[in-house]
């Protein structure tokens, strides 16, 4: 909210200045966003346009002598209010205008030249007005600087208002809570309630299925007035809050609005009926509303209407047919109450911020139904004239003060600070809460009616130490104990953040970077990939982000184009982060990718990588966490993301550790650019790491004793699974087998469609002698059998 | 047969012998079972005792000294034969390596570790929860009532999918939602933190529609605001390695604590750069407050018994503060030039 210093003290009785005030407005909680300073636009000054003509090469320009006091200077100048005699504001060659943001330079526009400029209110950041120049009253000398002739020696107070804060939305509020922090006395309001109040009003009220919108409505009726211009006063106050003047009427509402925080409407009297209704819009009902905008209803909005036409939509905007004018001789002003709820629904739901739907939705001080009524008669009354009517209202005011037992000890437990029951209790009465039936222990508060938001002790609290002061609150730190670290160590979630760690370093120490990318993947990659469709964003900003991921293969992907594009060709690149199966269903996974993009034939070229330079990667991270790869049953891949040919994919039980593989050629068609391109999800969450201390990884003894190798070469069917010959040689005799490694795979047409020869070298060896000759042999002969024997296989010679 | 011209002949012979092999063949030729030298050997049973005395001397020195000969000259030969070989083998050393974009933990790692670490040195175990919620975890549950600006449909991502009472789930707007998880599962005292990904319709320099926060929960029986401010001045201390920290607590309003604060840091501005600590501008931190008892008790939480604090913070924001970075989405865009460039090395991680 916005508001000039002196109109801040038309309410506050005060000696601290602009600085003072904004350094307490933060430390009660209205904190202070800018507090403006103008003292540069002095070097603006007041000039006159001695005359002028039109500009010979522009019709929409023209020619001015202008003359600040020291002299004359030529301006072309575009405004459509230029006359002989007009008072403006002048800047000259070589200023910065701050509105525009420019330095002025001194040239010819159009072949005449300019020695400076008139400037409007939107050059000078005062208002959005850019209608035409500024037009000063005569009396100012020329020369006078810009910051006596606008009075800008004011200062603007900016501040950001809590939405609990209804009751400073207006500069009263402001004043008030600056007084209760002992910044000055809150002087009395300056208006007389108006005594001749002369006939009935010929315009009635009634609340009729309204859904308990309206709670009161009181109105007046204001006839024969002359609705004009607004005094200067009045239009000062609004410009200063970069409010735009339109004529007397609005500009009192407005004003009220602002000083009071009480929004209130005016219609033009002879444009509505006689019997105006608070009531439920049917559906599809029109208004077009001073927003110049047309709004269709439904059901659930609260409108106030007359026998034909909605007039306006109840607590947020005015209909544009009714409103006032400058023609308008009859007004009929509306001050209600609307429930805060219905308000913000229908605000939302078609979406208009206005200035009243502010302040209704935050809730409204009751009591000021009335002072809002007779302020805005006094002003109306003072500026247009006419005559006034009676009252009329409809519905009841409930002024709701509520009553709170309040425990004075209670803040003593919630803050950590001794306060003395007299202490908060002064500080309660500065804020106008009344104190009733107090004992040593506890009080009955009464709530000021501006207070809806302050309910229960743990309001009162806040309140209290508001005004005395965080500052004043001691600083202790709370000791954590052993038992603490302890249980956090040996939690679950702790290990799991030292596995993303481990992985972390063993990524990294591979070569691959961490990024992190958006939780979203596109519409496309939805439809590729066929995720759970009930995962759309409902209000997604793009259709590049429309949906919850359930791989980050495309961000990957993504990813690799655009460092491709930077001209990074070997990508490697690994994210942790979630991906989503359905709405409950999200893990959190590791997700990596390489991608080579080698185009020359570089002396560093290493060796191609490929589908088995993946498996050692996916087996070496498994590794860094303890596991082993072999422990798990490897399978071919069915997910989607993969090559169906080259992919894998590690199960323990039913659950899946991870999957890998070649990225399939349907998805890699998105990215034409990129090739050779593999990636890994490693599912970590659901590796047993809570027990990650006794699965350690097979036991490797280191023996003494000689070992031997033997070479095997078998021909097997071609689905056969290695990883299940691995684990079934090992197992023929695990006291002697210490290694099988594979080290040569052979696929050709002489040995048939169905057939692949595979050569493993075992390792032998024993922990308690060198193994004979005889020994050996008896081993070997037995794994050829064996083999043979259980995996249909034919010994290669 | 004179000794002198034998050694000559035999040392000239050595001298020309320029590999292994031709040595070899010298060696044969003199000292060989029928070498020369050898000859002369066994030519001396033929001489009388004293020729023998005098000339089996000199011819035993002669085979020494050619045996010396040789012998050097083999070790002259293996060194340059060896040179030879290293001069063959010799490769360009000059040849300058690929420009490779050096690995690195995204910095927002380094803050999440930062963050754990002085948080578990306090006592805060981490807790998690997921990032699509449900209405009521994310907001009534938080004392955030349905009309509340907060739940404006600019500010929350919904998604299509709908919770069991018959509302869309939400992109967790903030990680609160975990205080209210943890409360309905663990009886107090209760002491987490919970880092993770939050979301808000809203991209700017400074605004990501995903972004990184950290939640904190301390309940237990007298927690108090006083434990609160000594709680997040030692953090920030310790994450932005400051000890004269200059902070300020200033009254705000949050629908689940209460009283509520934002807390600010002090900082100036230094050549051109942003000196946190001290001066007298101030930048917001992070919003906390006492638990609202609405929330304990929409927890099942006993109120007479129990209080406490919570906090959240942004931590792309302390992250931009801490190593002076400037447009968060360059955080989320996976260019790895930039990782390479504010990232962090396992090293430092």
């Amino acid at each position: 909210m916005k508001f000039s210093y002196s109109w801040l003290c038309e309410h506050l009785e005060t000696d601290k200045n602009a600085i003072e005030i904004g350094e307490v407005l933060t430390n009660i909680g209205l904190e202070l966003d800018s507090l403006s300073d103008y003292s540069s636009y002095s070097k603006f000054i007041v000039a006159t346009i001695k005359d002028f003509k039109k500009h010979p090469n522009a019709d929409r320009l023209n020619i001015c002598k202008v003359d600040d006091g020291t002299g004359t200077y030529q301006v072309i100048c575009g405004a459509n209010n230029v006359k002989k005699g007009l008072k403006g504001i002048f800047a000259k060659d070589g200023m910065y205008i701050p509105g525009t943001q420019i330095h002025l330079k001194k040239g010819k526009i159009r072949g005449e030249i300019s020695e400076g400029m008139l400037l409007s209110e939107r050059e000078l950041n005062l208002s959005d007005d850019h209608d035409g120049i500024i037009e000063l009253s005569e009396d100012f000398k020329n020369g006078t600087s810009a910051v006596e002739a606008l009075k800008l020696d004011d200062p603007i107070f900016e501040i950001g208002v809590t939405p609990n804060r209804g009751d400073c939305l207006s500069i009263r509020g402001v004043a008030r809570d600056l007084s209760a922090k002992g910044m000055g006395k809150l002087k009395p309001l300056k208006y007389e309630k108006l005594k001749k109040l002369e006939f009935e009003s010929p315009i009635s009220w009634s609340i009729k299925n309204d859904d308990n919108s309206c709670e009161y409505v009181v109105s007046r009726y204001f006839k024969d007035v002359n609705n004009t211009k607004s005094p200067e006063w009045l239009q000062k106050k609004l410009i200063s809050l970069g409010l735009r003047p339109i004529n007397a009427l609005v500009d009192i509402t407005n004003f009220i609005t602002v000083d009071l925080g009480r929004p209130l409407h005016v219609f033009d009297a002879d444009k509505v009926g006689k019997k105006l209704d608070m009531r439920l819009a049917n559906a599809n009902e029109k208004i077009l509303a001073l927003d110049n905008k047309d709004y269709i209803l439904d059901g659930n909005t609260t409108v106030i209407a007359d026998g034909n036409n909605v007039l306006a939509i109840a607590g947020i905007i005015g209909g544009d047919y009714s409103g006032c004018t400058e023609d308008t001789k009859n007004v009929f002003l509306e001050v209600a109450i609307f429930n805060p709820n219905s308000v913000a629904k229908t605000g939302r739901s078609l979406g208009i911020n206005s200035d009243a739907r502010y302040r209704f939705e935050r809730g409204l001080d009751k009591n000021m139904v009335f002072e809002g009524l007779e302020y805005a008669s006094y002003l109306i009354n003072k500026i247009c004239g006419g005559s006034v009517s009676k009252s009329i209202d409809a519905g009841i005011l409930d002024i709701n003060e509520h009553k709170i037992k309040y425990d004075f000890n209670y803040f003593n437990k919630v803050v950590g600070l001794d306060l003395e029951p007299q202490a908060q209790v002064k500080i309660l009465k500065d804020l106008k809460f009344q104190i009733n039936e107090r004992s040593d222990s506890e009080c009955d508060v009464l709530v000021p009616s501006w207070r809806n938001d302050v309910k229960n002790n743990i309001d009162i609290v806040e309140e209290i130490i508001r005004i005395y002061g965080y500052d004043n609150i001691k600083v202790t730190i709370p000791s954590s104990s052993g038992e603490e670290i302890y249980n956090i160590e040996n939690s679950l979630v702790n290990k799991k953040f030292k596995t993303i760690s481990k992985l972390k370093k063993t990524l990294v120490s591979n070569g691959i970077s961490e990024v992190i990318t958006f939780s979203f993947h596109s519409n496309r990659a939805q439809e590729i990939l066929s995720g759970d469709v009930s995962l759309k964003i409902s209000n997604a900003v793009s259709d590049d982000q429309s949906f919850m991921r359930n791989s980050m293969i495309f961000n990957h992907l993504e990813s690799a184009e655009l460092n491709l594009k930077k001209g990074i060709k070997n990508i490697k690149l690994f994210e942790i982060g979630p991906i989503y199966n359905s709405s409950q269903s999200q893990e959190n996974i590791l997700s990596l990718l390489i991608s080579s993009q080698d185009d020359i034939n570089s002396i560093y070229k290493s060796a191609n990588f490929n589908f088995y330079s993946l498996t050692d990667l996916a087996s070496k991270l498994i590794s860094s966490l303890n596991f082993d790869i072999k422990q798990f049953n490897i399978s071919r891949s069915t997910s989607n993301i993969y090559h169906p040919g080259q992919s894998a994919e590690v199960h323990m039980g039913k659950k899946l550790i991870a999957r890998y593989g070649k990225v399939h050629p349907l998805i890699m068609e998105e990215f034409p650019k990129l090739k050779n391109t593999f990636a890994i999800d490693l599912f970590f969450e659901n590796l047993p790491i809570e027990s990650i201390s006794r699965i350690n990884s097979i036991n490797i003894s280191d023996s003494q004793f000689q070992f031997s190798e033997k070479d095997f070469s078998f021909i097997f069917e071609k689905e056969q699974n290695l990883y299940e010959v691995q684990r079934y040689v090992t197992g023929i005799d695990k006291n002697l087998i210490k290694n099988v490694e594979f080290f040569d795979l052979y696929e050709s047409k002489d040995l048939g469609d169905s057939s692949k020869s595979v050569t493993f070298r075992v390792t032998i060896q024993s922990k308690e002698k060198t193994l004979e000759e005889k020994d050996l042999e008896q081993l070997h002969k037995n794994i050829l059998e064996k083999v043979s024997y259980k995996f249909k296989a034919k010994i290669r010679t | 047969m004179d000794i002198k011209k034998v050694l000559n002949k035999a040392t000239k012979e050595i001298d020309r012998s320029s590999n292994q092999l031709d040595l070899q063949n010298v060696k044969v030729a003199y000292l060989g079972k029928k070498g020369k030298i050898t000859e002369l050997l066994k030519s001396l049973k033929d001489l009388s005792l004293e020729e023998k005395q005098s000339t089996g001397a000199a011819l035993n020195q002669l085979r020494s000294e050619v045996d010396n000969l040789i012998m050097s000259k083999f070790n002259q030969i293996k060194v340059e034969e060896i040179n030879s070989k290293l001069r063959n083998e010799s490769i360009d050393f000059s040849f300058p390596p690929p420009n490779s974009i050096s690995p690195k933990v995204h910095p927002i790692s380094k803050t999440f570790d930062e963050v754990i670490t002085i948080f578990r040195s306090m006592g805060y175990s981490v807790a998690e929860g997921p990032d699509i919620e449900t209405d009521y975890f994310n907001f009534s549950a938080l004392n955030i009532p349905e009309n509340h600006p907060a739940r404006e449909m600019q500010d929350t991502f919904y998604i299509d999918d709908k919770d069991k009472d018959g509302k869309p789930y939400v992109l967790r707007t903030h990680t609160s939602p975990v205080q209210i998880r943890t409360l309905l599962n663990e009886k107090p005292p209760v002491k987490i933190i919970a880092p993770g990904r939050t979301y808000r319709c809203d991209s700017d320099s400074t605004h990501s529609p995903m972004f990184h926060q950290v939640e904190g929960l301390f309940i237990n029986k007298n927690a108090n605001m006083g434990d609160l401010k000594g709680t997040l001045i030692e953090f920030c201390k310790q994450f932005f390695n400051v000890q004269d920290l200059k902070v300020r607590f200033r009254p705000s309003y949050f629908p689940f604590t209460e009283p509520s604060a934002e807390m600010d840091i002090a900082y100036e501005i230094v050549n051109n750069k942003i000196k946190l600590g001290q001066g007298d501008r101030w930048l917001e931190i992070l919003g906390c407050g006492m638990v609202n008892p609405i929330v304990l008790e929409n927890c099942n939480v006993d109120t007479e018994n129990f209080q406490g604090f919570a906090f959240g913070m942004g931590l792309d924001r302390i992250t931009m503060l801490k190593y002076g970075l400037t447009d968060i989405r360059s955080f989320f865009s996976g260019n790895l030039n930039w990782i390479a460039n504010n990232g962090f090395s396992i090293g430092d991680f």
